[in-house]
């Protein structure tokens, strides 16, 4: 071992003492650094997969849409099917309607699905709480949870609908009575936005409430998995003009590119401000050594007396603070992990302590809070708390450097 | 038993200090030649440069004219000195974070990974100057005395050819100063080690085997 590092592990673990108070003040400082990186960017990390998860569960891995409706769906799900990687095609129609339940009106997305074909792409039996697909059919509508409550409706209840198409009729004083629907089930998908705002009906229901005949406004796709929806895409968008002229596909990632960007976007500050703990620690480190030159002076010209070169007494400095980083990087990776490992239970704890439990499961996505940390960002994490860590050595390593051994030996 | 060629050279050694505008020159051609087992010691009045032409000995700082060499050669670099020089210094200068042994054993890492025997060679340095029971206490348990003894073991823990000795009693009592300067001479005699030692004392200088005294930048033998 260099006695530079030799030296710097005994100035950082002095002998005859269990920890310096140094040590212990700089490496917690990282440590807790890195712990809180590690928490925040997995907590975002769940967020985003599981938003990502949703999406994909909600929408198939590709969507085929058209501007206007598609008039020969089964050609182009036949088409469809036959295509590489595609192992699922169910197509939907979907407009707004007015839902109203004892004069309490909504206007949810409604969306129409082809009962045959739907859990072929979409896993909706996963999410239906009460009730089952299987009692779906032309006289009854799914809620989601979240309008259920609001409207007040329950299983089994009546709920009436108005369409658009009802509206025109309307115009030429045509009567037309709202259509009633039995609720034969309630759904819960875990996002707010698609729990408050979806309703799902028969395909053959929502063609008639928007008077589109045999036709479709779209497909879900499901891919074989580990294949690219992007290259898919491409490759559909290819074949598509045959066969549905006006109508193009699109990956998940590419129809929701906005809203992930901004999931990501919010990643990306949350690591990049706390990042900065870290750089304050490093900041504290780099003090600490600075003053530890200062305090070392003679040593350090001792050092030179001995026979040791400037540059292996910088490196002496250089030493203690990537240990120090090291150290605190290590702490940090185990404290953050212990912390996502009981994150629930931390929750739990204190939403049962300030009474927001019911608060929580209402205004969050999700009432589990769900955690997930990437290899990547792990090792960025990791390497950049070490490489700040240890070009906090460097100023004090680059004054200890600079000092004259017979200055530092005569000084007070 | 002094002979051979000169261990330590020193030739027209002339340094000058410079503050503000005026200039003070604290060596003036400055000759002394340290045989091998020879003890030196250098007397001279507070601020008459006996500390500056100790760390020009030892490679420290440089000469503005003259030049020092070690056993011949006029290389006094860093990577030379730990084998070369031991220093033994006023104040000490141990590690407070090593232990007694780890600071003797520290002299042999600057020049390279310590092996058991080396740390053998440490414990009996420290033997040799009574602190065989104290190898495992820090600076901070040892006495003034005590600490200036680990220091003495340090400076010959590589076998150097010349121990340079600044003052080694400036912070002890007479008598553990008088004890420091007779464990200084008797192992430096056992060694073989030329002893160069810079003294305010005239009974320590005066059991070297020559003396020379420093005065208005000049080095004078004193009989």
């Amino acid at each position: 071992m260099p006695w530079s590092l030799y030296l710097a592990l005994k100035q950082l673990f002095p002998s005859g003492r269990r920890l310096s108070f140094f040590t212990a003040i700089s490496v917690a400082g990282v440590m807790l650094g890195v712990a809180l990186l590690i928490v925040s960017v997995s907590v975002m990390g769940g967020f985003g997969r599981e938003i990502r998860r949703m999406i994909i569960d909600t929408q198939g891995d590709v969507q085929v849409r058209s501007g206007a409706f598609i008039d020969n769906p089964e050609e182009i799900v036949a088409t469809l099917a036959d295509q590489p990687d595609v192992t699922g095609v169910t197509p939907f129609a979907e407009g707004v309607v007015m839902l109203q339940y004892d004069y309490k009106p909504a206007f949810p997305a409604l969306q129409g699905i082809d009962v045959d074909r739907v859990n072929d792409v979409i896993p909706l039996n996963d999410y239906i709480r009460v009730g089952t697909l299987d009692d779906l059919d032309d006289d009854s509508v799914i809620l989601s949870a979240q309008l259920a409550r609001s409207l007040g409706v329950h299983y089994g209840d009546t709920v009436e609908v108005y369409s658009p198409l009802m509206l025109e009729l309307m115009k030429n004083d045509e009567v037309m009575l709202p259509t009633e629907l039995r609720v034969s089930g309630i759904f819960e998908i875990g996002h707010q936005a698609l729990d408050s705002s979806v309703v799902l009906v028969t395909l053959r229901r929502m063609q008639e409430l928007y008077g589109l005949g045999g036709g479709v406004h779209g497909f879900n796709l499901k891919l074989t998995p580990g294949s690219d929806p992007d290259r898919v895409a491409r490759r559909l968008n290819g074949v598509l003009p045959d066969v549905a002229p006006g109508a193009f596909a699109r990956s998940w990632m590419d129809a929701n590119s906005d809203f992930l960007f901004v999931v990501q976007l919010e990643k990306n500050m949350i690591f990049f401000l706390l990042m900065f703990i870290i750089v304050v620690a490093a900041f504290s480190v780099m003090s600490s050594l600075l003053i530890s030159v200062v305090r070392k002076t003679r040593e350090i010209g001792l050092l030179g007396a001995m026979g040791g070169r400037a540059r292996d007494v910088a490196l002496c400095f250089c030493y203690q603070a990537l240990v120090i980083g090291v150290g605190g990087t290590v702490l940090g990776v185990g404290l953050g992990m212990t912390v996502l490992h009981f994150r629930n239970d931390l929750i739990a704890g204190f939403t049962r302590l300030t009474g927001s439990e019911e608060a929580l499961r209402r205004f969050y996505e999700f009432s589990n809070l769900p955690a997930y940390t990437s290899p990547g960002d792990l090792t960025l994490i990791v390497s950049m708390a070490i490489i700040v860590s240890a070009l906090a050595g460097v100023i004090p390593a680059w004054r200890a450097a600079q000092l004259n051994p017979v200055e530092a030996l005569r000084s007070e | 038993m002094i002979s051979g060629d000169p261990v330590l050279t020193a030739k027209g050694l002339t340094k000058t200090f410079r503050s503000g505008e005026r200039t003070l020159e604290v060596l003036r051609g400055i000759d002394l030649s340290v045989a091998p087992g020879e003890s030196v010691s250098i007397t001279g009045e507070s601020g008459s440069g006996k500390s500056t032409l100790l760390h020009l000995l030892a490679g420290l700082d440089q000469p503005d004219a003259g030049e020092v060499s070690w056993a011949g050669a006029a290389d006094t670099v860093a990577a030379r000195r730990g084998r070369f020089l031991g220093m033994v210094f006023q104040s000490f200068y141990l590690m407070p974070e090593l232990t007694a042994l780890e600071n003797v054993t520290m002299a042999a890492r600057m020049i390279g990974p310590v092996s058991g025997a080396e740390r053998e060679r440490a414990a009996a340095l420290l033997a040799r100057v009574g602190l065989a029971d104290r190898t495992d206490h820090v600076p901070a348990q040892l006495s003034g005395g005590e600490r200036q003894r680990v220091a003495v073991a340090r400076a010959l823990m590589n076998r150097p050819q010349v121990l340079l000795a600044d003052e080694p009693t400036g912070n002890l009592d007479e008598r553990t100063g008088d004890a420091v300067v007779e464990l200084l001479l008797s192992l430096c005699g056992e060694t073989d080690t030329a002893l160069v030692l810079v003294t305010h004392n005239p009974s320590h200088a005066a059991k070297t085997t020559r003396r020379v005294a420093l005065h208005a930048g000049q080095l004078q033998p004193v009989t």
